[in-house]
């Protein structure tokens, strides 16, 4: 890894740009700056950036499109911006392969955040997986299929714990619906969210301190659900 | 001479004409055989009076081309019968033939005379009838400003009206409307052949479609074909004025949401302007060199910053949906959804608006699925949370309750205390731009509740507000089945 992580911004806004460019440089990225999608895939080819920051709403191609054909040749991690209007084009980005979405307007903590996320995640790629997810007082060991809170084992059912662990695996990122049906119960289950629905509320119930107000398995209303380990 | 015109309108012509000349001539045949029995006790001329009895009957009963006929042939019997020497078409006597003559032109006027009376009559009644049916369409026609319903009755009365085995009225496309075209009693019927007349429907703005008629009967031409002009140039008319009533109408519409647009837009860039100005004022002390801003302060302005930027965002989001539900775009995104997990996750949303009041949640976790759009019913919910905070006062309980009521519904509850409504303005308070308070109180778009009204309505739900003993209530009717059949139970494993 380089000793400053580099960034592309594909956006043809150019306040944003500006905004992006000035906070990113003072956290210490490498910001490079594309304003259309054929510039930014042209740009992903050439410099293979270690994080790509793609607006859906470009002047050329769609943001869709441009993330199905990066994913064609390049696993570099795709974090999406979107404004509401965008909601199904979000989706169907991540489906596409993006590994994360913000909405805007968005704050910039979240965004540095998913940035993280999207940094460990590509390291993980190139190295082995870790063993055992940590987050707060929980411990999933995902070789031995163990999960234990404040120390003490939880009693899940193997779908639950299929379930958790693809969550876990992706500790940070956002899978959407159809992504955690089609691994966790296959590929004739994509639509059937009702089951999501119900082994989420299991897990929630199991594993989190109040599940009114869960703290590691997050809701993303109309995507689909997240695992946060921070603390 | 021409036969007399097709008389009633509306009854059929019960004796074809040869008919009544047969019924004639037997009259005159019998009245021959009574007078023949009588002959002996009878001069030549009372006989002759007599005889122009059955004559001036026939042309009443049967019109002029009967009475003719009757006069014709009863004047051949006089002779015959009557007349010496008997048995033969000779005449002796001069007297006889001035007889004769006499009695075939008496015959031959009355005739003329009654006969003509009869036809006025008969044009008059005709008339009457006419215009009767004429008011009778119009009348029915007036007020109908639907174009189908125009048609549909203007068949009716010409199908009625002319006896017509087969009506279609066609109307051509105007503007932005399509043509189409009526037939009854069915397309079937007469298929193949030709109308047997057309008419075309037709004003001063121009031809608007055509009236087809087929029947067996022939036409008379006068009478009926004024009438059936009549008709449509009503029936024309009514699809005019149906026209112009629609146009107003449109025209109403437009003016209206025009006036709600303006509405829409003096009280948007009210409500923009008031965290914009907040934003400009907090950023633009920041950025003056002038004064050493304090820690606490700087934090203080910069969250200020972030606030009002959060409540433009909501106030823009609010504007979308509405204009999708106007635009009659709001279409849900249905999936099946925990009551919940909707509302947990609308209360992490509103957890900074919610922080000086006290939120009680009091819903099962066994409660069935609701096939619901997230998103949307997550905003009716930030909606409804929002308005709690901006009317209930700061340190009360907003509570949120959830149960089924049948196997098709479930009611979802949301109390404040906030202070009461009164009856009437409870059911404005879903309209645009209703605010009960004035306005500069509290702030905010006056669209959330009519957003929380056109989500729900759009997926089959019910909203309405609810004074309480102590405070307020939102009551939320949800469905619980999707195109008819509700959830199917997950296995759980457990």
């Amino acid at each position: 890894m380089k000793v400053k992580p580099h960034i592309l911004v594909i956006d043809d806004e150019p306040q944003i740009l500006r905004a992006l460019r000035t906070i990113l440089e003072a956290k210490r990225f490498q910001v490079s700056i594309a304003a259309t999608g054929e510039q930014g895939l042209a740009f992903a080819a050439s410099e293979q950036p270690d994080v790509i920051i793609l607006d859906l709403g470009l002047p050329d191609i769609d943001g869709v499109e441009v993330c199905a054909r990066l994913r064609e040749w390049s696993q570099v991690p795709v974090i999406v911006l979107s404004v509401r209007d965008e909601e199904k084009d979000k989706v169907l980005a991540l489906d596409e392969g993006a590994d994360d979405y913000l909405v805007k307007p968005f704050g910039i903590g979240e965004l540095l955040a998913r940035i993280r996320v999207a940094l460990r995640h590509s390291a993980q790629l190139h190295g082995s997986p870790e063993p055992v997810v940590r987050g707060g007082d929980l411990e999933i060991d995902l070789a031995r299929r163990v999960v234990r809170k404040k120390g003490k084992e939880v009693k899940l059912t193997a779908t639950e714990f299929n379930l958790l662990a693809y969550l876990a695996s992706n500790a940070g990122r956002v899978l959407t619906h159809r992504n955690l049906l089609e691994k966790v119960w296959g590929p004739e289950y994509t639509d059937n969210v009702e089951y999501l629905r119900v082994f989420m509320s299991q897990l929630r119930r199991k594993l989190e301190q109040d599940p009114r107000h869960p703290r590691f398995l997050l809701s993303d209303p109309g995507v689909g659900y997240r695992f946060s380990s921070d603390d | 001479m021409a036969e007399p015109p097709e008389s009633r309108l509306r009854t059929p012509a019960l004796f074809p004409i040869l008919i009544r000349h047969f019924l004639a001539l037997g009259l005159v045949l019998l009245s021959t055989g009574v007078l023949f029995l009588l002959r002996s006790s009878l001069n030549t001329s009372t006989i002759a009076l007599l005889y122009l009895l059955p004559v001036l009957l026939c042309t009443m009963l049967w019109g002029l081309g009967a009475g003719l006929s009757a006069g014709s042939l009863a004047f051949l019997t006089f002779n015959y019968f009557f007349i010496q020497p008997y048995y033969t078409f000779k005449v002796i006597h001069t007297q006889d033939i001035t007889a004769l003559v006499i009695f075939f032109l008496v015959a031959l006027l009355i005739s003329q005379l009654v006969g003509r009376a009869k036809q006025n009559l008969i044009a008059a009644e005709a008339r009457e009838q006419e215009l009767a049916s004429l008011y009778e369409i119009s009348s029915s026609l007036a007020g109908v400003n639907r174009r189908e319903e125009i048609v549909q009755i203007l068949a009716r009365q010409v199908q009625d009206i002319f006896l017509a085995a087969r009506v279609e009225i066609e109307v051509l496309p105007v503007s932005d409307e399509a043509g189409f075209r009526l037939s009854l009693p069915d397309e079937k019927a007469y298929r193949q052949d030709p109308p047997a007349w057309v008419v075309p429907l037709e004003t001063a703005r121009g031809v608007g479609g055509e009236i087809r008629l087929w029947r067996k009967m022939p036409f008379a031409p006068e009478s009926e074909n004024s009438m059936l002009a009549a008709i449509a140039a009503q029936g024309a008319l009514a699809l005019e004025r149906a026209a112009l009533t629609r146009a107003e109408n449109k025209a109403r519409v437009l003016e209206e949401s025009d006036r709600m647009k303006s509405a829409l837009l003096s009280s948007v860039s009210h409500e923009l302007r008031t965290p914009l100005s907040t934003i400009k004022a907090s950023a633009t002390s920041l950025l003056s060199g002038e004064v050493e801003w304090e820690t606490e302060a700087r934090l203080d302005l910069l969250n200020v910053v972030d606030e009002e930027a959060d409540h433009l965002n909501q106030l823009v989001g609010n504007l979308l949906d509405m204009s999708r539900i106007e635009a009659g775009a709001l279409e849900p995104n249905r999936q099946w959804n925990l009551i919940s997990e909707i509302v947990s996750v609308a209360l992490e949303r509103m957890k900074r608006d919610l922080e000086d009041y006290r939120v009680e949640v009091d819903i099962c976790e066994d409660l069935p699925f609701i096939p619901v759009d997230f998103m949307q019913i997550e905003r009716v919910f930030i909606n409804l949370l929002s308005n709690s905070a901006k009317y209930a006062p700061k340190g009360t309980v907003i509570r949120i309750t959830a149960r089924t009521e049948n196997d098709h519904t479930m009611l979802v509850q949301l109390t404040n205390q906030g202070p009461h409504v009164s009856e009437e303005h409870l059911g404005s308070i879903f309209e645009k731009f209703h605010r009960v308070t004035n306005a500069e109180r509290v702030t905010g778009s006056g669209l959330g509740l009519s957003i929380c009204k056109g989500i729900i309505e759009a997926h089959g739900g019910r909203i309405w507000a609810e004074n309480l003993a102590e405070g307020f209530a939102f009551n939320l009717v949800i469905p619980l089945t999707w195109n008819g059949r509700p959830a199917t139970l997950v296995e759980t494993e457990n």
